[in-house]
């Protein structure tokens, strides 16, 4: 069973992070922790994870899956909201658009200024 | 028939079952109509499952609580993306400086601009608080509206179309900036468009997949540490 191991793994990870978090205090989520912890730990180990990519391929497929439930909570709130919908999707749409062309811009400028590095095809 | 629903509402079964349908028909439905790679599957998936609940008139309540036990899986799935990010590691290594320097400005503008939008158009407190964790991952950003006071069910929602619009801005932008670097994509993909936009991102390749992780895991925890302090200084 190798899914069952590395679901094991993931979990055990899941608790460690929660464990930091529980002691320091810091206002991350556990799942973030355990992300990188896990990343650190691969990278001291370096090979053979079989284990824990037949649990955690199918994972991130269903990613957006899981906050499904979360998410279908808004429609209900369609009244309780009304005379603000105008303000919440300018804010959404209009404020995206802006951050993602910062984003875009911003990494862009700083890339190049990365000169000589061959294996960057972005800048020119 | 109401009887009969109580009773399948007493365990979570229905409402992980009424999720998986929704999500497997909106796939079959987004894949039989060739829809555009920007309309991720969970929209139409969402707008089914609303449907089907409010035919079959569940309350709200009761399906969020039997379906809170598929959201638990996204703590392993969040940790799963580690393996993701540490087979792309050599080429984040060599990026590490842009992609830090880029990271924290770009994250709280992405709280910014919407927060300052909504502010114009005259939102209550209430929304403001619920906007402004828009572009971090579900986990972190329930804590973060706690925090700041806001509405989960609305920040959920907010999740949901920022996901959408940033998917698609983002294969705007790199268009219209002549930007063709599976990185910077992927990374803009997961700092704007959280867990959705690391799903498209995977799709665009491994490359983009492990930035976008990198981007959506980064700006949750810059969120989570600065957004709270942002908050209390500008205090709307």
């Amino acid at each position: 069973m190798p899914a069952l191991r590395g679901f094991l793994w993931l979990l055990g990870f899941l608790l460690l992070g929660e464990i930091l978090l529980t002691l320091t205090g810091l206002p991350v989520s556990a799942g973030v922790v355990g992300m990188l912890l896990l990343t650190a730990w691969l990278l001291l180990h370096g090979g053979g994870f079989d284990d824990i990519a037949a649990a955690a391929q199918p994972l991130i497929a269903v990613l957006a899956m899981l906050i499904m439930p979360g998410v279908v909570g808004v429609f209900f709130l369609v009244d309780e909201l009304a005379g603000q919908w105008t303000a919440i999707l300018a804010a959404l749409v209009g404020g995206t658009l802006l951050s993602v062309l910062t984003t875009l811009w911003l990494m862009r400028r700083l890339m190049a200024k990365r000169h000589g590095d061959p294996r960057d095809p972005g800048h020119d | 028939m109401t009887e009969l629903l109580d009773h399948l509402l007493a365990t979570p079964i229905l409402a992980i079952a009424l999720t998986l349908a929704a999500n497997v028909a909106g796939i079959r439905l987004l894949k039989a109509l060739g829809a555009p790679a920007w309309c991720p599957p969970i929209l139409v998936a969402s707008l089914l499952l609303t449907s089907v609940l409010a035919l079959l008139s569940i309350d709200y309540a009761d399906y969020r609580r039997g379906a809170a036990w598929l959201m638990l899986l996204l703590g392993p799935a969040t940790v799963a993306l580690g393996l993701p990010l540490h087979q792309q590691m050599p080429q984040i290594r060599l990026l590490w400086r842009p992609l830090l320097a880029c990271l924290p400005p770009a994250a709280l503008l992405a709280a910014a601009y919407a927060v300052a939008i909504a502010w114009l158009f005259g939102a209550r407190p209430e929304t403001l608080a619920s906007l402004a964790p828009k572009s971090v991952t579900a986990p972190i950003a329930i804590g973060i509206t706690e925090q700041l006071g806001g509405s989960v069910s609305l920040m959920m929602g907010g999740l949901l179309i920022t996901g959408v619009v940033a998917i698609g801005f983002v294969g705007l932008g790199a268009r219209l900036l002549g930007i063709r670097d599976e990185r910077i994509i992927g990374f803009a993909l997961g700092l704007n468009g959280h867990a959705l936009g690391t799903v498209r991102a995977f799709e665009i390749g491994p490359v983009a997949g492990a930035f976008a992780s990198l981007g959506m895991s980064l700006t949750g925890i810059v969120s989570a540490l600065l957004l709270p302090l942002a908050w209390r200084l500008v205090g709307p």
